[in-house]
């Protein structure tokens, strides 16, 4: 295992470096970001001397190679609009995006298994029919629409719920201030239900399908009859059997899911006002701040590596019949 | 059972959350949405309007702008200018201080300049990057705590205005703070103070000292304008920036809250670059006088508003913000049939398709307001009268702006240039040399540009008066824009407060108040 572990590592390499290669080529191909960082008014001596300053004079495989250089030793970089270390920036943000990410998880996970589980229990019925009809409109919703749909609802017409802001969680608990966190809890749930929703509820119309299928697939399977012959509840036999053996292909897709979700939340953050880093990435492209975007870039890829790398390892646990 | 009590206890406190999380402001607190992010509070690296509306609460300046474009004592309170025009001494009357309890002396003030102006800085801020370009700073001393003396190496009438915008603050504090620091931790000079700077979510200022009827300012950053406008209705923010033409109307119909609609200073305009790297028919035509006043005629600018704005503009009549233009001229009138009979005789007749020239419109996407649909609408109106319009949008920072700054955008741009109300040469500055960055037609003509050396020479206001009403018709009559309009601003605000909006963007709480019942 690991060497299964090494091999995967080193392809995270190759991997953060093509997506570093492609983001950076995308950003230089619009022409020279110097003109966003001077004066309309500044003479060409002075465009030339700021271009110099912040390195664009410079060849763009000389300027890619000198990043690449600096960040294997950990340095990605001073953001050119917050003039500070661009990981700094991004660790700032991240663990506001964090939190929503993992909330609309659990709301895809926690609410679609019942109801794929439900639906292929009801298979043909209006139940299963209601479930499949909700589960392809949430996966047609554009999350932006839905958002602004939840806000006119929850947050104007009825006042239920804050319309946008955010209140941290993660933070507080990272710098080891678990009294902050515990105190901000109630406060974090309310302001993170309708973004999660809006993030997760594609994920979660996707995930109730899968299980839904993949539960059908399993209940006409000849050891669901055998335990049903053996007179065991049909609890114990949907529960402890259909599902356990159902689960297989739903962990990867939640594995995947904590990346798709990741990726997904730039739209949603910037309609609820989230101080995340889907934001934070989208104003730095917007910006040209391409110390900043590199630097987003970098976790976001890492991440999602990570993530199909420990869904690998756990697959491999839950099934013995994979082999790594 | 133990764990099911728990369960009650967080419920209850979930469920308890609304009533804190919904709640109106406070009387003594007045919340704004802002629709972008600020970067930085470095007083010198400031730069965008957002942050430097904040600033404006946080540091004082030598003097400020009056809502009717007046330049008006503030930490100062007179100043004198030497003879050649090059050396202002202002006095700052004794007794001001920091919000750490530094004194604010003159050395403070030349401090600010001086720290501004420290190449070892690097600083791109507004300060740095436009004003001190603009007015060539060469340095700032003070002879005594009372007086400073800031130096310059243009004479020009509009020093003092770009004085204002200098921001000033306290020399002891800031030497002693790093540069990353200086950027989230300010130390005040004006009534306000930083409380807290949430990244991407809040800043919350606390009153210290007069002017302001708020003792708590909290701006939140909300980017989307139908997120804003929510909060607005729901009475959780009170004022909000860049409302969007489409919401006007839900929220002056909502009966919490209205809409301030000003004509702002950001003079849009079409641009015809006279570049000779492009050819073909329509760009050789956009060279000559007579067919860019042919074209003036040709777009339904207040229509463009309307419909297009939501809002009744008038006309610009040069590139000076209204009422510092030139009081004889009026507005080009939509008229297609005088473009018709003006291009005819300039030698652009209709061929048998009814196209007399094609041409290419370039424009950026999502920086002005509405500014696709407008552009789409110019595009629209020239093919009417037969000059076959190619609109060519593309994507604002990383596209256009290159284009634009190199000159090299058109033959016909779109574009906004910001403006003021104090000063009609700080509106005609965009065009001061040939070279100048600002002048993206690459316009020449030497009626306008010889101007400048008359109004260096001039002796009166009077005489100063009278060469920029000649530059100014000039500019009308053969100016290389296609006149558009200044374009409006609109600000959702509660009824809870009385605030007036101002035309010239910047956003200043010192006066707003709760409303009268």
């Amino acid at each position: 295992m690991w060497t299964y572990i090494a091999r995967r590592l080193s392809q995270t390499v190759i991997v953060i470096l093509g997506v570093t290669l492609i983001s950076f080529t995308a950003l230089h191909i619009g022409g020279d970001p110097t003109f966003l960082y001077v004066s309309d008014r500044a003479t060409n001596e002075e465009i030339a001397q700021t271009r110099v300053r912040l390195g664009f004079d410079k060849p763009l495989y000389v300027q890619y190679l000198t990043f690449i250089g600096k960040a294997a030793q950990g340095d990605l970089g001073k953001s050119l609009k917050f003039h500070r270390p661009a990981i700094d920036v991004v660790a700032d943000a991240l663990p506001a995006t964090i939190e929503l990410t993992l909330f609309s998880m659990l709301i895809a996970i926690v609410v679609a298994i019942p109801l794929g589980v439900l639906a292929a229990l009801r298979r043909g019925s209006a139940t299963d029919g209601s479930i499949m009809i909700l589960g392809m409109l949430g996966q047609s919703i554009p999350s932006f629409w839905l958002g602004i749909m939840m806000i006119m609802t929850f947050g104007v017409q009825l006042r239920w719920l804050p319309i946008s802001g955010h209140v941290p969680l993660l933070e507080p608990m990272f710098q080891g201030d678990f009294h902050t966190a515990f105190a901000n809890l109630p406060s974090a749930i309310y302001y993170l239900i309708m973004p999660s929703l809006a993030v997760g509820v594609y994920s979660l119309s996707r995930n109730a399908r899968l299980v839904r299928s993949s539960m059908l697939e399993t209940l006409s399977l000849d050891f669901v009859r055998t335990a049903r012959a053996k007179g065991l509840s049909e609890y114990a036999v949907v529960i402890n059997h259909a599902l356990r053996n159902a689960w297989l292909p739903v962990v990867t897709m939640i594995g995947l899911e904590f990346g798709f979700l990741l990726g997904g939340v730039v739209v949603v953050e910037i309609v609820f006002s989230w101080p995340g880093i889907g934001r934070l990435l989208f104003n730095a492209i917007n910006q040209r701040d391409i110390p900043l975007v590199q630097a987003c870039v970098i976790v976001l890829a890492g991440i999602f590596v990570a993530i199909n790398l420990i869904v690998d390892l756990v697959y491999a646990r839950l099934d013995p019949r994979v082999r790594l | 059972m133990r764990q099911f009590k728990y369960a009650l206890v967080f419920a209850g406190a979930v469920m308890g959350v609304p009533h804190a999380v919904l709640a109106t402001p406070a009387a003594d607190t007045i919340v704004v949405g802002l629709s972008a992010d600020i970067d930085t509070l470095d007083p010198a690296e400031i730069s965008s309007r957002d942050a430097s509306n904040i600033a404006e609460h946080i540091f004082t300046t030598l003097s400020s702008i009056s809502v009717d474009g007046k330049v008006t004592p503030r930490l100062s309170d007179s100043y004198t200018v030497s003879d050649d025009g090059k050396s202002y001494t202002y006095h700052i009357p004794p007794g001001h201080t920091c919000s750490d309890g530094e004194a604010l002396t003159a050395e403070d003030v030349a401090y600010s300049f001086n720290r501004a102006a420290d190449p070892a800085n690097n600083f791109t801020g507004n300060t740095p990057g436009f004003i001190f370009t603009s007015i060539d700073f060469k340095g700032a001393t003070a002879p005594d705590p009372e007086h400073v003396v800031i130096n310059v190496g243009i004479k020009s009438s509009m020093t003092p205005g770009f004085l204002t915008e200098v921001f000033i603050h306290c020399k002891d504090s800031y030497e002693k703070m790093s540069l990353e620091d200086a950027s989230t931790k300010p130390v005040a000079s004006g009534p306000y103070k930083l409380v807290s700077w949430t990244p991407g979510s809040e800043i919350v200022l606390q009153k210290w000292q007069d002017p302001g009827n708020f003792k708590t300012i909290d701006y939140r950053i909300i980017p989307e304008a139908s997120t804003r406008t929510a909060e607005l209705l729901t009475g959780n923010v009170d004022i909000i920036t860049n409302v969007s033409p489409d919401q006007l109307d839900a929220i002056d119909n909502s009966g919490v809250a209205r809409v301030e609609k000003v004509q702002g200073t950001r003079r849009m305009y079409v641009g015809f670059n006279q570049s000779t790297s492009f050819t073909g028919k329509g760009a050789e035509a956009i060279r000559k006088a007579d067919v860019r006043r042919a074209l003036q005629y040709a777009v339904d600018v207040p229509t463009i508003c309307k419909q297009l704005l939501n809002f009744d503009c008038e006309r610009a009549t040069s590139l000076v913000n209204p009422p510092q233009g030139n009081p004889d001229l009026k507005p080009y009138p939509y008229d297609p049939e005088m473009a018709g009979k003006l291009l005819d005789a300039a030698g652009y007749p209709k061929d048998a398709n009814g196209v007399r020239f094609e041409i290419t419109l370039q424009a950026g996407r999502g920086r002005y307001l509405n500014d696709a649909n407008v552009v789409l609408a110019v595009g629209q109106y020239l093919t009417d009268i037969g000059v076959k319009t190619n609109v060519e949008l593309m994507d604002w920072a990383s596209v256009y702006v290159p284009l634009i700054r190199k000159h090299e955008a058109g033959p016909m741009f779109f574009l906004g240039s910001g403006g003021g109300l104090w000063s009609a040469l700080y509106d005609m500055s965009d065009l001061a040399t040939v070279d100048s960055g600002p002048n993206y037609t690459n316009w020449d003509d030497p009626r306008w540009f010889d101007g400048w050396k008359q109004i260096e020479a001039a002796k009166t206001p009077e005489e100063e008066r009278a060469v920029i009403n000649e530059m100014l018709k000039v500019f009308h009559d053969d100016g290389p824009w296609l006149l558009m309009y200044f374009q409006p601003d609109f600000y959702g605000v509660s009824n809870r407060i009385d605030w007036q909006a101002r035309r010239d963007e910047v956003v200043e709480l010192f006066d707003a108040k709760l409303a009268s019942k």
